[in-house]
This record gives structure tokens, sequence and C-alpha cells, in this order.
């Protein structure tokens, strides 16, 4: 029942379903249940790359350019970024590492996690970069009521299932008292708690990670902070292939072969889980007004904002096996792609035109007058 | 191989036999010219980048197999008139993209699924193995190639 570091038991790892059986032993991945995770593995690492790579020296004079309304919408963009990497930062390894039963699952949810870390270590470089007080950016990610109030959403079900385990691993099923109260805990409503989450998190990096990004990119479309839009454009990549693993656990689960329980528990929550991603629709659309509150941007504004969380609100739905719950069918902001696209990321340097080759750069323009004091 | 190439023999004068064949909309789905130096229409050629049009046929083909062409299938799209073909791209998306067909696109190398289309008849073979989730009857556009002619439906 409680956790072990290292379970003593010989067990057959194939028949062990992907959460709530055994505690991992060995890590070895010889033997794979579900190979996608060791590919999920190797092209994470594969992506490898740090923040300090991408020059950011012309985001700052880019920055100090920028009209009020205009910086407010970058700043509230990244602080929402950092918000929701330092929650994907500890948040699976918190709730999932104790539960899992597989080498390369667990292995997979280290992986994914440690790239979050790098997430969030490129928001202070950017931060760093662009403003002089780095820490009025980031006291104001837990003060400001727009964040937190989205903050409790993506938290929720991550907190439920932490607390959950935690009491089952201690105190097993049944019916316990703890402070005075009456806690109730079953296994099945553990596996509805981690059902939830992992919906939750595929909510969180399909959707609000997507509407973050499209602001980004709008700045680089304009050809304004474009060092951030390198470095978002390096994590979307990032997010897409934590998107994919996601939506392989929401999928294993549906087919019920890997545990039965899950299958059922996947029919029986159908109208939870459109519920989370309709909160989160709405939820984005909100943020969407705050942002443009001042004004909106050559490129972006509300509506277009709105539509957009509606479009790929469909689209992920669709990805998971469920029906599209808004009209929207086009695209509103088709440039996306290609900004999205990683084919042109991290390739060889010399091939592509990429801010990575500049390591440590300071001054990346010149002009013929930087020639003028010259004499010869 | 010398089998095979009786067979399309056949097949080609089959076609002659009959006098309305040549303007026949089908046919010309078989023969179309794609002028190699045509440009494809790309809004940002700085980010996206094939540079030349991917169903253009390449002037020094890798891999040519004497005797034996590229197959060259027809491709349907519901909702879209315009008869479209499978031929000279190095995957379907490519070669939707270059016929002017927008599809969502990520990563475009079968890690994120964001091209994922309903296949409706026909079949496809992946070049490499994808790691996106595919549900049933569904392909990815970015790393598979007909195998017969195929009918699809964009997704949304």
């Amino acid at each position: 029942m409680a956790y072990q570091t290292f379970n003593r038991k010989t067990f057959d790892t194939f028949s062990q379903p992907m959460f709530f059986g055994e505690n991992v032993n060995v890590s070895r991945y010889d033997t794979q249940k579900y190979k996608i995770f060791e590919q999920l593995i190797e092209k994470q690492l594969s992506f490898f790359w740090r923040p300090e790579e991408v020059d950011l020296s012309t985001d700052r004079k880019d920055f100090a350019n920028l009209p009020e309304h205009e910086k407010h919408i970058f700043l509230s963009n990244l602080k929402y970024q950092t918000l929701l990497d330092s929650i994907q930062g500890r948040s699976p390894n918190v709730a999932l590492l104790p539960i899992v039963s597989l080498p390369e699952l667990e292995t997979w949810i280290e992986t994914w996690s440690f790239s979050e870390t790098i997430h969030s270590r490129s928001y202070t470089h950017i931060i760093r970069n662009v403003i002089s007080d780095p820490a009025a950016v980031f006291d104001d990610i837990v003060s400001n009521e727009y964040i937190t109030k989205r903050a409790e959403s993506v938290t929720k079900y991550y907190d439920d299932l932490i607390e959950g385990v935690t009491y089952y691993q201690n105190l097993g099923e049944g019916t316990h008292i703890i402070n005075g109260k009456t806690i109730e805990i079953s296994l099945r409503d553990l596996k509805r708690k981690l059902y939830l989450t992992m919906a939750s998190v595929n909510v969180l990096e399909a959707i609000r990670f997507y509407v973050s990004f499209a602001c980004s990119f709008a700045f680089a479309e304009r050809a304004k902070m474009e060092g951030n839009a390198k470095i978002i454009k390096l994590i979307a990549r990032d997010e897409a292939l934590h998107l994919t693993g996601t939506q392989h656990m929401l999928q294993i689960w549906a087919m019920g072969k890997d545990d039965p329980e899950m299958g059922e528990i996947t029919k029986e929550c159908r109208e939870d889980v459109i519920g989370i991603f309709r909160e989160a629709a709405e939820q984005e659309k909100e943020w969407a007004e705050y942002l443009f509150k001042d004004g909106s941007m050559i490129g972006l504004n509300k509506d277009i904002l709105c539509q957009y969380v509606e479009y790929i609100c469909n689209q992920r739905l669709t990805a998971i096996g469920l029906e599209t719950i808004f009209p929207t069918k086009q695209n509103p902001l088709p440039w996306i792609n290609a900004w999205l696209v990683s084919d042109n990321v991290q390739v060889a340097p010399q091939e592509a035109e990429i801010s990575s080759y500049l390591v440590g750069a300071i001054d990346s323009e010149l002009s013929l007058e930087d020639f003028s004091d010259i004499e010869l | 191989m010398l089998a095979m190439r009786q067979k399309k023999d056949d097949i080609d004068s089959g076609f002659h036999l009959e006098d309305d064949a040549h303007s026949h909309k089908d046919f010309q789905l078989e023969s179309p010219v794609v002028p190699s130096s045509s440009e494809p229409d790309i809004a940002q050629p700085e980010l996206y980048l094939p540079l030349d049009n991917p169903e253009a046929p390449q002037e020094e083909q890798q891999l040519e197999i004497q005797g034996l062409e590229k197959p060259q299938y027809p491709v349907l799209v519901e909702g879209i008139e315009q008869p479209l073909q499978f031929h000279f791209a190095s995957n379907l998306l490519e070669s939707l993209e270059a016929q002017g067909v927008q599809l969502p696109y990520q990563c475009r190398e079968g890690y994120c699924g964001g091209c994922r289309t309903d296949l409706i008849e026909g079949e496809v073979a992946y070049l490499q193995e994808p790691m996106a989730w595919i549900n049933e009857g569904e392909i990815l556009p970015c790393c598979c190639v007909p195998k017969t002619p195929i009918t699809l439906k964009l997704k949304g």
C-alpha cells in the first residue's frame, strides 16, 4: 500500500496497468508494454535546448518601443505562460510518479516534467532580458486575480488526486476519520480523479498553451519580439510532444485493455471531460478580454483570439474522439501554422537562420554608419 | 517488371479506344502537366521550407527504376471540386498544399497529430512510424503516401 521506492516483489511488468498497479522497481526498458513512451522520451531528448542559446538583445529594444497596451499584452501573456509551466514542471512528478506502474511511462513522466522546467527557465531568461525589474512580473503572477482564477481550475484536479493518493497510500481503501473529517477512499474513485486530471492536463497543453502561443507569434508576425517567438517556437515543439503523450494515455484507457475499470471511467466521465474543455474555453475567452482591455494589436484582437479558442478546442476534442462543441470550423489565425512548424527549428545552424547559432551575441545589427569613423 | 509494363500499355491503349476519353475529367487526373519552373504560392517563404513545388517533376530523380514509372494516384477531397493527384511530392501533406488545399499542421513529422485527416477510401503507406495517436479511419498526411487512389475528408 505505502509507496516503495524499490518494490521487492517479483511480478510481470507486462501484466501491470499504466497506473495503480505495482510500484516500479527496476528501471528497465528492454521489455516494454507501450513502446510509444520510449519513443516520446527519445524524441524529447533529441529536442534538448537551452534558453540562453537564443539571443534577445533586439527584443529589449523592441519591448521599450511597444505602446503601453501592447506591453500589457506581452507581459500578461508571459505571466500566464510562466504560471502554466510552473505547474507542469512539478505536478506530473508529484501526482503521477507515486502511482505509475510501468518503467517506460515513469521515465516519460520525468522527461516530460523536466522539459517543462526548461520552459520555466526560459521565461526568466526572457523577462530578465526584456525588463529591468523581473520581480514585479513574477510577484504579480500570484496576486493578479485574472491569473490566479485560472490557476485554480488548472490545479484543482491535480491537488484532488494528490490528496486522495496520499490517504490511499497511508491508510488504504475504506472510510477514515482524519482531523474529525470523514473521508471515503476507494480505488475506483482515485482512478476517476486520475482520469479527470489527465483530461485537464490535456486541456492545459492543448488549448491554454496554444492560446498563449498565438499572442507571442502575433508580435513576431510584425517583426517584433522575435527572439521571444523563437523561444516560444521551441516550447511549442515540446508541448506538441507532451500533448501526444497525454492523448496516448487517454486513448489507451479508452480502449479498456490496459485497465478495464479505466475504460468504464472513460465512458462515465465523457460529459465531465467536455465540461473541462468548455470551462477552459470560457476562461480563455475571459482572458482574451483582459489581454485586450486597453486596445488590440495589429493582427490580433479579442474576437479573433476567441475564435481561435473555439477552433483549437474543437480540434482537440476530435483528437480524443469527442464531438466538437463550437461552430467555428476555420482557423482564424492561419499564419500560426507557419510559426508552429518545427521542421525548421534547430537543424544544422548553417542550413537555417536560427538564433541558437548566436551564442553570447551582444549586438546583432550592423549598419554602414558603424564603420564611419574607420579611416584607411 | 516487364509484366507490369505490359499491363500498363494495355490500360493506355484501352483509353485510346474510347473517342471521348481525352475530354473525360477522370482521364485528365492521370496526366496533368505540372510546369517544373512553377513556384508554389507561399505566403511566408522564410518560415516554410520547400522552395520548389513539391508536386513538380524532379529533374534528377532518386532511385529511378528502369521501366517502372512513379505511380500517380488521383486524390479526392470531400468538398473540393478541383481534381487532385499525388505524383511527385514526398508526402501527402506537401502534395495537397502544392495543389492549394490547406490543412492544419504543426510538426510535419508525425508526432503532433495536427494534420489528422479522415481517410474515406483507399490505402496509404507510412514513410515513418507516426508517433501521434491516430483514431480508426484517420491518417497523418505529413508522413504518408497513397498506395491506391484515395478519398479524404478534412477535419473541421
